[in-house]
């Protein structure tokens, strides 16, 4: 038994070990993008111009993803801050001359059980726009100008979730709360996933992976919990709702939607069950709740557009 | 009530007596683990890697759900250049695969249980036709013996595990494998070369996240109604035993002071801090590191929180051969699995 005991000692010791030497590594992890400059468009060549066919798609770097991953952290972290506490980021973590939150006020009549939910993610996603900002260092953009009054009525009016002129305040009740929530997780996830093998750095890779599996964490949840909405009050219309609000999500994001019900908890493609992804336009066209091609610069969550390179759509 | 630290501190002290009971094979089998050399392996290695894990998955729900085996609903478990046939799936009652489909009571539990074993059905459908002639066999499963191994690790008083007798059994044993599948997933995208594959891999490990969050938001709210297996504790406590297990045999990132939960989150509370507003009690729906009192910014630096833990393809080994040794197998695989990670 001694023998056995000394041997957990040193196992435990030599894990204790492996520990400190992964917080080394998890501090220095996507660092290498900290210094490279805004991308550029790749120039168009000037010996054969082609004035008919459509310019060359602008080569990103992985600090323009980043950036963009930022921007949709912003969104979410004012959106669960504020629920929360009715405060949303500090002056520390917003940035540089950050852009004005609209709207957006702390949620009253939780259930502990709800609370302690929002309370979890509003952490994640603060961890998330911190761990984007130290990552990203002096390249890291503001907070742009984010409206969570505005968006939500175009939004919920475009669903057809209220009435032309009518209004839907994400903030009013748990339950309108956990459909304002719907309309971020999901997309969190596809825009992870669709930008996951663009990246050129591995470590970035690897982070970005594991953000967008906590999204998904956060997405069941919420997919989970508007299901269970409908199942303790019969007829109410927030399922109805959340489902609405992913078909307007199809309209405006290239499809890549599975409404919710007790067999669709997950949305993936079903013919090899692999979650669905989006281009970065599919998610601006989404987040400007504006469909219509190239050149949508802003509107719905981001009145000012995005901060950074990839801020207007190219399809 | 008993926060996670201290179930930790209980749970941690019973493992390692129940590891010390079970004798020196199960921990050698930790401690000495050989860690795979990365650099060796091939995306088709990962991608087989991968597969070993669907199989279980697949086989563990459908037997939940329709109790039978995939191979029974038209799978290909054998090779994939036929030279191989499928493994044996050993159940419980002398592999009576009838009696493992879950007399469930929760109709939201069914259905959830059978979108995800057509959903590990399709992964398994979609890595054999990635692999095509590479993909690996179906290597033998054990889903009694392994099942009741990890049950005496736990150390809570428990000698064996049914995971198909009711719904709340059900649940914990997907709980078992569905936060391995992400960590898995996570640890393997970056080393994939193949862009293709990783893009596959990437949407795959969300569709595992996606499993997980729904488990643990449903043992999570099973928990206030208070359901319990006995003695053994609250749905909700097993489950942080079964984190707390699975955070020490990988090998990694081990329980410290500093660092209560290791690489792996059970189901609590933690308390928040949100831009100055101290003291909040939250979930821990998220198998994520995280800046809350289970890993004090200290550590977490502020900048670390909120990302997802990886495992090695060892350490996944570790914890689904449930102290097994590399190579030779135990738990879900009794003859280790089939290709170059083993």
């Amino acid at each position: 038994m001694k023998t056995i005991d000394e041997l957990v000692r040193k196992a435990v010791s030599r894990r204790s070990f492996l520990a400190s030497a992964s917080t080394v590594a998890a501090a220095t992890v996507i660092t290498g993008c900290g210094n490279s400059g805004p991308a550029t468009t790749t120039p168009a060549p000037t010996t054969t111009p082609a004035p008919t066919t459509t310019p060359a798609a602008p080569t990103y770097m992985d600090a323009d993803y980043l950036n963009f991953a930022l921007n949709l952290e912003y969104l979410e972290a004012e959106f669960y801050l504020r629920a929360a506490t009715g405060s949303g980021l500090s002056t520390a973590d917003a940035g540089t001359s950050p852009g004005a939150v609209t709207g957006g006020a702390q949620v009253t009549g939780f259930t502990a059980l709800q609370q302690s939910y929002i309370y979890e993610i509003a952490q994640n996603e603060l961890d998330h726009v911190r761990l984007l900002r130290g990552a990203l260092g002096s390249s890291a953009v503001s907070r742009p100008a984010i409206d969570l009054t505005n968006s939500f009525n175009a939004l919920a009016i475009a669903a057809g979730v209220v009435a032309t002129g009518g209004t839907f305040n994400a903030f009013a009740n748990p339950m309108n709360y956990l459909i304002g929530a719907f309309v971020f997780e999901d997309v969190g996830v596809t825009a992870y996933h669709g930008a996951a093998k663009l990246l050129t750095s591995k470590s970035n890779l690897g982070v970005a992976a594991r953000i967008m599996a906590v999204e998904a964490y956060h997405a069941a949840s919420i997919r989970t919990q508007v299901l269970l909405i409908d199942v303790a009050m019969p007829g109410s219309p927030y399922l109805e709702y959340a489902n609405q609000i992913s078909a307007l999500r199809a309209v405006l994001g290239g499809g890549q939607e599975t409404a919710i019900s007790a067999d669709t908890i997950v949305p993936c493609d079903t013919t090899n069950a692999i979650a669905y992804e989006r281009t970065t336009d599919e998610v601006l066209h989404i987040v400007y709740g504006t469909a219509g091609g190239a050149g949508v610069k802003s509107g719905g969550f981001f009145p000012s557009g995005l901060n950074g390179n990839i801020s207007a759509t190219l399809s | 009530m008993a926060n996670l630290e201290t179930q930790h501190l209980d749970s941690i002290i019973a493992s390692r007596r129940n590891m010390i009971a079970l004798g020196g094979a199960a921990l050698m089998g930790l401690a000495f683990m050989p860690r795979a050399n990365a650099a060796t392996l091939t995306d088709a290695d990962y991608l087989n890697f991968a597969l070993n894990l669907e199989y279980l998955e697949a086989q563990f729900y459908t037997l939940a759900t329709v109790g039978a085996t995939i191979d029974t609903l038209g799978l290909g478990i054998a090779s994939g250049d036929g030279a191989t046939p499928g493994g044996t799936v050993t159940v419980k009652n002398a592999n009576d695969y009838a009696s493992c489909k879950v007399p469930f009571a929760n109709a939201l539990v069914s259905s959830y249980a059978t979108e995800t074993a057509s959903e590990e059905r399709r992964h398994v459908s979609f890595l054999r036709a990635a692999l095509g002639s590479s993909a690996v066999a179906q290597p033998d499963l054990d889903l009694v013996n392994s099942f009741n191994t990890l049950a005496k690790l736990l150390g809570i008083g428990l000698n064996s595990f049914d995971p198909f007798a009711s719904d709340i059994n059900f649940l914990l044993g997907a709980y078992i494998f569905e936060d391995v599948g992400v960590t898995a997933y996570a640890g393997a995208a970056p080393a994939l070369t193949v862009s293709g594959n990783l893009d596959a891999a990437a949407g795959i490990e969300a569709v595992e996240a996606y499993h997980a969050g729904l488990v643990r938001t449903v043992i999570y709210g099973l928990d206030q109604s208070a359901t319990t297996l006995g003695p053994a504790g609250t749905a909700r406590s097993v489950a942080t035993s079964i984190s707390h297990l699975r955070a020490s045999a990988d090998g990694s990132n081990s329980i410290t002071a500093s660092n209560p939960q290791g690489d792996d989150i059970g189901l609590g509370t933690q308390t928040v801090m949100l831009e100055g507003t101290t003291g909040l009690t939250a979930s821990t729906l998220v198998n994520s590191s995280t800046t809350g009192s289970l890993n004090p910014a200290s550590t977490a630096g502020g900048t670390s929180g909120s990302l997802t833990f990886t495992r090695t393809a060892a350490e996944v080994l570790s914890v689904v051969y449930a102290g097994g040794s590399a190579g030779v197998g135990g738990g879900f695989y009794p003859k280790a699995m089939n290709g170059n990670v083993k």
